[in-house]
């Protein structure tokens, strides 16, 4: 491959966002003086040079579909977050920015100090140091300001459960100050959007599961907040009350911003727009996920007797190898798709039986930072 | 605000069994007192009676009618904060755009308007007798203050008791230990420290018994006051230092 072909093959993967090490490589080699684009604020050289989010390592894909425009507007802003409990760091200078209309993926083992992030930024819990802006207001310098504009759904539903659900729901819209003539609509428009109109009579303490986790939901979006902060929403659900729940998180970052914790990796990939990876306390990995950004890497069973040579051969494979007996791992040029190589397949007469992506781009890189690549 | 956080716990007060358990049990000792103390004094001759009815009712009735708000108070506050900790309940509070003070002064009024009840029963036990015994109302009125005085500083110590744990049980044990100490404090005196009446005037049972003897004195009232206040301020405190850790 000529230098000016490579050239072209690295923007080619670029602009789809295909390969992190390459992107990465391209960034070094940015003119000295130039500031790398910060993929978690969206709006490049516009941060001022004194900015430490603009400071840290960045992860994120540089291509043109990892930037939204710079009219995005900046919903949160988290400075340099830390947190201590006693000798033990939870939180390590962790630096993000979430834009309105945006849903932000916080992935992490347990333990890695998503909910302990999530207290931060709900005002629970007041970092070590660090910063926290949500809509240009310091949490900590004017807490009341600031909470109006967020709405939290902590790992356990915050509910009392001698409650009824509307009096519950009419609770938490009052508790945020909203005014009591538009109590009653907001309490009824929650309990549409998260299927609780029927509800709305009965006792908290008689509700199954997935109903308590709606009613959850329902209290942190009543008030309307511009920022929604859901840990680990889908936890204990069922697959149907999963999808709704995913449904719901991104009808509602319509308008408003999410951030979405979870541990279970296809979830956050379902939801979100862009994705923080969190271990040990620090922030491992910030990327935005494009929706149909397809594996490079399919495993194939072909019907014996077959050898990864004759796999290798076709146009679209770059690399094959054996795994065992019949089965196969297949590596796709840049610009192969899966279809691509099940017609080579076909073509060539290799006798396909089953065709399946490998673990997903993020899993991989997941399993990568948290260093359990050979486990998983 | 501080509306909306006290109408949900006495919401939440009334809606479970606790308060009327506390409530039955407690009329049931009173009624129990009342008709020994009725029976006790009109078995007496002219000549052997030391006191008036009113004077021993108010002794007797409101007395023990402090003890039980005492007993009561701290079961009443423990799930306001401690409840709360353990449910994860109180992250919604944590949450809302509410000051730490509207907060404290929120659940403070929610247990007191829980307790209050119980504060009346005494002379809700006595109007039964407004028609046959010529009574004093104003000895009843003054030791029905004081009782819903003493009624506020349980209140206050139960709250900040509840401050300290995400267990109730552990919570209530805090609550009955400040108290009972807040009650024998005023024996230190009769131990050793004869000139030294500071142990006296710590112990709540020397000033309501001025309310019970019917004399409403300001430093009584400032007492119990000024205590509750200094419970209520523990506890926002307390709060405040939850949230560092």
């Amino acid at each position: 491959m000529t230098s000016e072909e490579k050239q072209r093959h690295l923007v080619d993967q670029l602009l789809k966002g295909e390969c992190l090490v390459v992107r990465l490589g391209h960034r070094d080699r940015q003119p000295p003086g130039r500031r790398p684009s910060h993929p978690w604020n969206g709006h490049g050289s516009q941060v001022p040079a004194t900015d430490p989010v603009a400071e840290q390592p960045s992860f994120g894909k540089a291509g043109a579909s990892g930037y939204r425009g710079a009219a995005m507007e900046t919903l949160v802003r988290v400075t340099d977050l830390s947190r201590r409990f006693g000798r033990q760091l939870a939180l390590s200078g962790v630096n993000l920015t979430l834009e309105r209309g945006e849903v932000l993926g916080l992935l992490g083992p347990n333990g890695a100090g998503k909910t302990t992030c999530l207290r931060i930024l709900s005002g629970n819990l007041a970092p070590s140091s660090g910063r926290v802006e949500i809509d240009g207001l310091d949490l900590a310098r004017q807490p009341v300001p600031a909470k109006r504009r967020l709405g939290y759904l902590p790992e356990r539903p915050p509910l009392y459960p001698e409650l009824r659900v509307d009096e519950y729901l009419s609770f938490c819209a009052r508790l945020r100050r909203m005014p009591s003539a538009r109590v009653r609509g907001a309490v009824e428009e929650a309990k549409r959007r998260c299927g609780l109109e029927d509800a709305g009579r009965r006792p908290i303490a008689k509700l199954s599961k997935g109903f308590r986790q709606r009613l959850g939901i329902a209290q942190a979006m009543v008030h309307r907040p511009s920022l929604l902060i859901l840990d680990e929403p889908t936890e204990g659900l069922d697959p149907v009350q999963i999808r709704e729940v995913r449904t719901l998180v991104r009808e509602l970052a319509t308008d408003s911003g999410v951030i979405f914790s979870s541990h279970i990796l296809p979830e956050v990939q379902a939801v979100c727009d862009r994705v923080a990876i969190l271990h040990r306390g620090r922030v491992v990995y910030g990327d935005r996920l494009v929706a149909d950004h397809e594996t490079r890497v399919w495993r194939v069973r072909l019907a014996p007797p077959r050898d990864a040579v004759s796999l290798a051969a076709l146009g679209s494979v770059e690399e094959a190898s054996a795994l065992r007996e019949d089965r196969y791992r297949v590596v796709l040029r840049p610009g192969a798709s899966s279809e691509d190589l099940a017609r080579d397949m076909a073509g060539a007469g290799l006798g396909l039986r089953e065709l399946t992506a490998e673990r997903s781009d993020l899993e991989r890189v997941f399993f990568d930072l948290v260093g359990a690549g050979d486990a998983a | 605000m501080i509306g909306t956080i006290a109408s949900r716990e006495i919401r939440g007060g009334l809606t479970t069994p606790l308060l009327w358990v506390l409530l039955g049990a407690g009329q049931i000792v009173l009624a129990w007192v009342f008709l020994q103390t009725v029976e006790r004094f009109s078995g007496l001759k002219a000549d052997e009676r030391v006191a008036s009815l009113s004077l021993e009712l108010s002794l007797n009735l409101f007395g023990l009618a402090a003890v039980v708000a005492l007993l009561a108070a701290p079961l009443i506050a423990m799930r306001m904060l401690s409840g709360e900790f353990r449910d994860g309940s109180f992250d919604l509070i944590g949450a809302s755009p509410v000051r730490l003070g509207e907060v404290v002064l929120g659940k403070f009024l929610g247990v007191v308007a829980l307790v209050t009840p119980l504060c009346l029963l005494p002379a809700l036990n006595l109007a039964l007798l407004s028609g046959s015994a010529a009574l004093d109302p104003g000895l009843f009125a003054a030791a029905t203050l004081g009782l819903w005085l003493a009624a506020l500083l349980f209140a206050a110590v139960g709250l900040y008791a509840s401050s300290l744990s995400a267990q109730p049980g552990a919570a209530v044990l805090a609550a009955f230990g400040i108290l009972l100490l807040f009650s024998v404090v005023g024996e230190a005196e009769a131990i050793g420290a004869k000139g030294l009446s500071l142990f006296g005037w710590l112990a709540w049972n020397e000033h309501l018994f001025w309310f019970l003897l019917g004399a409403v004195r300001v430093s009584d009232i400032a007492y119990f006051l000024l205590f509750a206040l200094l419970f209520l301020a523990l506890t926002h405190r307390r709060l405040a230092n939850r949230r560092l850790g």
